[in-house]
């Protein structure tokens, strides 16, 4: 009888759960017709958007895989005085609230910034241009990529590495041959999330870039100043950013490069150590 | 002394009990004394929800501190209450929405309740060096203005339209969602320049400095405000819009710097 009943919260806290997270995204496609969304795409405040976000996501993206992978590498093989809080510096941003993260950046490199004379003697200003749009995603979305990869990274067997050094590859074969192949799930589900988190970045952007169409105003900041002018509008660049996930998470899946998690599928028990 | 009981918690517990008692008959009378005198302390209207225009922000708690205040630009508050937002009173920073909402029955019939002055602002350091509007066409110059669909942004569009400056929309490098966002960027000194009301450049004393814009062209600033239609505190909700229309509502207005109302259009 207890079983039963058990079984029954079981299904119906699933039950729950799954309705809850994917009702608001059906909910999505059913106000905005196909039609629709395929007329908005021609709708220049969508263009606009689409094409600024894309941009700075794809450029941020590639300066987080840049300088975060060494990061991630070095903390996680190496161990120095100071590690555990270099990397709680590192994941910091993760949960910091995005306006305060904005305010930050605009409290280092703004105008009246820590950083702001040395910037303006250099030329450069940052608030207000596309550059300050790919800082404000690249500072939110690193903690994501670094993390996971410090773990994909932890979990490498230091066997399998110490073997390839002894059999003759230097440091670097050893980290593009060995390294980046195992530890290539981590690596990738982690890259996939700071994209996702760029990707939706508002906070940060809206403080730091501010927001005008075809520089900074990217579709999630299209979509809060559509929202008091154009509902359609809002809700059609809403199903798009629901389609780009979506298409983004699938084929991640497809390509089987969106390894699953060890702890939630079957993990490889075969990985033997020597130790 | 033995009060209740053989234990010390009996004592306690009776020491409590009429401290907690005297406590309570103090808050009641009190209570009961705020309410009899209520042409001296500030009149409540709890148990109703406000969405104001931003610049409403600081004075609007003078005038009555007991609503629940929801403050933002008017178009966006406009967007939520289309949407079902559980607002009682809407206060808009022009005319237009509210009539908007009331010809698709969404909130009664508005009345106008203050004024209001656009002004042009500028970081006290004024990097830039603007002294007149007409700075604004200056290349490079950092302006920052609100969206056009918040109220602000189009009283700023009027303006340069009746100054015949539309060109320096050039030189905006952000429309923001809301005045106080533009003050913000100001005042922080990251934009040169903004457009707010005069009432909300007072709420930040020397961050930034004030211009004037002409009187021949200075757009027509009307606030107005209505009853939200689906309130089920109509009565309350009327007794805050009395609040703010009588002697003491238009006087905390006034020392905020609104401008006045001209007597005929009270609407009352």
């Amino acid at each position: 009888m207890r079983k039963a009943l058990l079984a029954i919260l079981y299904f119906l806290a699933t039950a729950v759960a799954l309705a809850f997270l994917t009702l608001p995204l059906l909910a999505i496609f059913v106000h905005v017709p196909p039609s629709e969304l395929i007329e908005q795409l021609s709708n220049p405040v969508v263009t606009d958007a689409l094409i600024v976000s894309f941009k700075t996501t794809v450029i941020a993206q590639a300066l987080v895989l840049l300088f975060g992978t060494p990061t991630a590498y070095l903390l996680a093989t190496r161990r120095f005085p100071g590690r555990s809080l270099c990397i709680t510096l590192v994941e910091l941003p993760l949960v910091l609230p995005p306006a305060v993260a904005g305010i930050g950046l605009l409290a280092a490199f703004g105008r009246a910034g820590l950083l702001g004379s040395s910037l303006r003697s250099a030329g450069i200003a940052l608030p207000f241009t596309q550059s300050a749009v790919v800082i404000a995603v690249v500072f939110v979305a690193s903690p994501l990529y670094v993390r996971n990869a410090i773990a994909a990274f932890e979990a490498i067997d230091s066997n399998l590495v110490a073997a390839s050094r002894t059999l003759g590859a230097d440091s670097a074969r050893t980290f593009f041959r060995v390294v980046l192949p195992l530890a290539r799930g981590g690596l990738v589900a982690g890259a996939a999330l700071a994209f996702a988190r760029g990707l939706g970045e508002f906070g940060a952007t809206i403080m730091f870039a501010g927001s005008l169409q075809k520089v900074t105003q990217t579709l999630p900041l299209a979509i809060y100043a559509e929202f008091e002018v154009d509902f359609d509008v809002t809700l059609a660049i809403s199903a798009l950013l629901v389609l780009i996930s979506a298409v983004l998470l699938i084929a991640l899946k497809l390509t089987s490069l969106w390894q699953p998690s060890e702890q939630i599928s079957p993990s490889r028990f075969d990985r033997l150590s020597w130790s | 002394m033995e009060f209740g009981g053989r234990h010390g918690i009996g004592r306690r517990r009776t020491v409590t009990l009429a401290v907690f008692g005297g406590v309570l008959f103090t808050l009641l009378a009190a209570g009961g004394a705020g309410a009899r005198t209520d042409t001296r302390t500030s009149t409540h209207v709890t148990g109703i929800t406000v969405y104001a225009a931003a610049s409403l922000t600081d004075v609007f708690p003078k005038i009555d501190s007991g609503p629940r205040y929801s403050f933002g630009a008017s178009s966006t508050l406009a967007a939520q209450i289309t949407q079902g937002a559980p607002a009682d009173v809407f206060a808009s920073a022009n005319t237009t929405i509210p009539a908007q909402l009331f010809a698709k029955g969404l909130v009664r019939k508005p009345v106008v309740f203050t004024r209001n002055r656009l002004v042009l602002v500028v970081p006290t350091s004024n990097p830039a060096g603007i002294r007149t509007v007409y700075d604004l066409r200056k290349k490079g110059v950092k302006l920052v203005v609100a969206a056009p669909a918040v109220p602000v942004g189009s009283y700023t569009l009027q303006v340069l339209k009746q100054m015949g400056l539309i060109s320096v929309l050039a030189n905006v490098v952000s429309r923001e969602s809301d005045v106080r966002s533009v003050l913000s960027k100001v005042a922080l000194a990251e934009a040169d320049a903004g457009f707010v009301y005069s009432t909300d450049a007072k709420t930040v004393p020397g961050k930034v400095r004030v211009l004037k814009i002409p009187a021949w062209a200075q757009p027509k600033v009307t606030y107005g405000m209505a009853v939200v239609s689906s309130s089920s505190n109509k009565a309350d909700a009327q007794r805050f819009i009395k609040e703010v229309l009588s002697k003491a509502g238009q006087k905390k207005l006034f020392a905020a710097g609104f401008v006045p109302i001209p007597k005929a259009k009270s609407g009352h």
